[in-house]
């Protein structure tokens, strides 16, 4: 990996969390500053680690769920993210879209297949 | 029915504490009045307990103890708070010590075994603080780095048994500058410290368990040493959460065992008051309270007792399921003995009288189970934070996620099979979306269908199992579609609608719970609960509360659900899915 294309990663992730902090505590993203710790915009203990769980979704890794209890700033936990995981996968190098990939809950009966428990159970 | 090795303890316990009915019984209904009016701590009954060894069950074997699981623990806690809920309370302060088995060194372990089995130990837990409540970060309590320890500095209140208690677990700051790291747990032994330097607080006048001894905890540069650190500094918050999680599922156990009680006592009433020339229990609407209480214990139980059973498959997944629990059950048997108390008249309001006046002390005693150790609104918020995720989970679902689903829910709900040891060490914070129980839902469908071909069930239940069990899949899916679509915010700003949705997602999961006791345990747990007409009652009875169903389902199932109840009541069983036998009052 390139140093351009590892600071990009980083400026993702950074970028995301502002986005996703701005959206969910109703706050313009400018107003967002990175070594600002998050609980000084109002993301209590509990709500941190359920960050962890949006950000899971977003990169598809397993993180430790008290990653921002740790690294409470958006700049310590995108480098700690980036120095400790391969976020090359989850992220396109040249992404800047910064809207999670969500995967949006399909309806249970989406199932297509027909064999095994799985076919049994959602081609009902 | 099989003999469910697991209910042995509760049984012989019932055995050495007699029948409550009987005056000189320890724990019997006037002595408990009497200890209750008197606003005294229970110390002779509290030394009783200790005496019987029952301590040994609040240690794991590992530590030196007897506890085996949390299925035979909350039986052993049944027993004791339908006696008394302010004693059973006082000796279950004890159960805090699963932070040190969760999260102590050896040393400490061994510390705490020796001090509960040899010297009778209690511990009370000191996390609330008079101007911060549930806000455990914004306590003022601080805990400041000296040489070879801390000074400790601040008050814990309201806590229970804060001065009658030899250890206290105390959450203190360790790092001023706040965070979800700036709290340190300490396993505080008063033996160990400067009396001088700590004190308590006063006895709080409370409405209910009236001889607690509620009051508090204060320190003034109290010198504590390194080792009583549980875990590492900035770890307390975590260990503080992960322990609720056990304690939480827990306090069902504390309703469970009030609220058989309050039904014994009311129904007694009933079966002997005589009105207009018949029994009070012959008139249909009485008749129905009461079965409806019964049937009430019933539902609880599925959830209750697959909770303490789950806890050993799937204590990762308890961020969820102790939520669903604590809420559901809790609030579920407060309400229903608010419902009984009109078929006791006036009685229900009496200190004394019928029963010396017992259930007006476990209506006021009941209150604070739904309250203490997390309240209503704590769990709630708890699920709403987690609900995209279990959304989310339960979309993703795949062959081989179910088919782990199902081996794990099988070992869960199977009574009759043998539980993993508890490992502590797998609690988490959030369970990462899964919730076995409601995401095995369609796996319960699937084998109620199989059941078709079995001539020993009785195709016109089965038929309303399938149909009532096919409307809780329509509600989920609902609920799903709701919050993938609506939108999401942190804090503590929710909206009151998403409370009464999660209210929805907990009846659902212990509909969902019913259904997979009753597939699981039909050859274990005797015939009326194999027939499943209680199921069909139990289903409706959760589905009512937010679809319109006509009123009755069946009047002949309702009919050999009443039976049921009485004839537990005369055989002196337990009023529960595992009717285990009480003390005999002619033994």
């Amino acid at each position: 990996m390139t140093v351009t294309q590892s600071n990009s990663q980083l400026e993702t992730v950074q970028n995301w969390l502002i986005n996703k902090l701005a959206e969910q505590l109703s706050l313009e993203s400018e107003t967002i500053n990175i070594i600002e710790p998050l609980t000084r915009y109002g993301l209590d203990s509990i709500d941190a680690v359920t960050m962890v769980g949006d950000l899971e979704d977003w990169l598809d890794l397993e993180l430790p769920s008290t990653l921002f209890w740790d690294y409470p700033t958006i700049e310590k936990s995108s480098q700690y993210l980036a120095e400790n995981f391969d976020l090359s996968g989850a992220i396109n190098g040249d992404k800047t879209d910064s809207k999670p990939a969500a995967k949006t809950p399909e309806p249970v009966a989406a199932g297509k297949e027909k064999t095994g428990l799985f076919g049994r159970l959602m081609g009902r | 029915m099989k003999k469910l090795l697991q209910y042995n303890l509760a049984e012989t316990v019932e055995k050495d504490l007699g029948n409550p009915e009987i005056p000189n019984s320890i724990l019997s209904y006037q002595r408990v009045i009497e200890i209750d009016e008197s606003e005294q701590f229970p110390h002779e009954e509290v030394a009783w307990l200790y005496n019987q060894k029952y301590q040994h069950y609040y240690i794991p074997e590992n530590c030196g103890g007897k506890f085996t699981s949390f299925e035979d623990f909350v039986a052993f806690v049944r027993v004791l708070t339908r006696r008394d809920l302010t004693t059973g309370i006082a000796f279950t302060t004890m159960f805090w010590s699963f932070l040190t088995w969760m999260a102590g060194n050896d040393e400490q372990k061994r510390i705490l075994s020796h001090y509960m089995r040899e010297e009778n130990g209690a511990m009370c837990l000191g996390y609330s603080e008079k101007e911060h409540g549930a806000d455990l970060v914004g306590g003022d309590l601080t805990a400041t780095k000296v040489e070879g320890g801390y000074l400790l500095n601040g008050e814990k209140w309201p806590i229970n048994r804060a001065t009658i208690s030899g250890v206290a677990y105390i959450l203190a700051k360790t790092n001023s500058e706040g965070g979800a790291r700036c709290l340190s747990l300490f396993m505080v032994e008063k033996s160990k410290i400067d009396g001088n330097n700590y004190y308590n607080l006063p006895k709080i006048l409370t409405h209910g368990i009236r001889a607690s001894d509620m009051s508090g905890i204060g320190f003034k540069d109290c010198f504590v040493p390194d080792s009583m650190l549980i875990g590492k500094e900035g770890e307390g918050l975590e260990i503080a959460l992960k322990g609720f999680q056990i304690t939480r599922t827990l306090c069902s156990g504390f309703s469970h065992g009030t609220a058989d009680t309050a039904l014994r006592t009311t129904l007694k009433f009933a079966i002997n008051r005589r009105l207009y020339d018949k029994n009070v229990f012959d008139l249909p609407q009485p008749r129905k309270v009461l079965s409806d209480a019964f049937l009430d214990l019933l539902i609880c139980d599925c959830e209750t007792i697959s909770s303490a059973r789950g806890f050993h498959v799937v204590p990762e997944q308890f961020s969820v399921w102790s939520a669903v629990v604590k809420y559901f059950v809790t609030v579920q048997l407060e309400r229903m003995v608010n419902d009984i108390s009109a078929v006791l008249g006036a009685r229900y309001y009496f200190r004394e009288e019928h029963d010396f006046g017992i259930f007006q002390k476990i209506l006021r005693d009941n209150a604070i189970v739904s309250v203490f150790d997390g309240s209503t609104v704590v769990n709630l918020h708890a699920l709403i934070l987690q609900f995209r995720q279990l959304t989310k989970y339960r979309g993703k679902r795949n062959e081989q996620i179910l088919n782990s689903i199902e081996d794990r829910l099988q070992t869960i709900f199977s009574l009759d099979q043998t539980l993993p040891t508890f490992a502590p060490e797998k609690l988490a914070l959030f369970g990462r979306g899964a919730d076995d129980v409601l995401q095995g839902l369609e796996i319960a469908l699937h084998k109620l269908e199989e059941l078709k071909n079995n001539s020993e069930i009785n195709p016109e239940v089965l038929n309303h199992v399938i149909n009532l069990g096919n409307m809780v899949l329509t509600e989920l899916n609902e609920h799903d579609q709701l919050i993938a679509k609506s939108s999401f915010e942190y804090g503590h700003n929710q909206s009151p609608e998403m409370f009464e949705i999660a209210k929805k997602y907990c009846t659902l999961h212990t509909a969902t719970s019913c259904l997979f006791m009753w597939l699981y345990n039909r050859q274990n747990l005797g015939d009326f609960f194999a027939q499943g007409e209680w199921l069909v009652l139990a289903l409706h009875r959760l589905l009512r509360t937010f679809k319109p169903l006509p009123y009755t389902i069946s009047e002949l199932y309702e009919s050999n659900l009443t039976q049921e109840m009485v004839k537990l009541y005369q055989d002196e069983k337990m009023f529960s899915i595992v009717p285990f036998q009480l003390a005999k009052i002619n033994p």
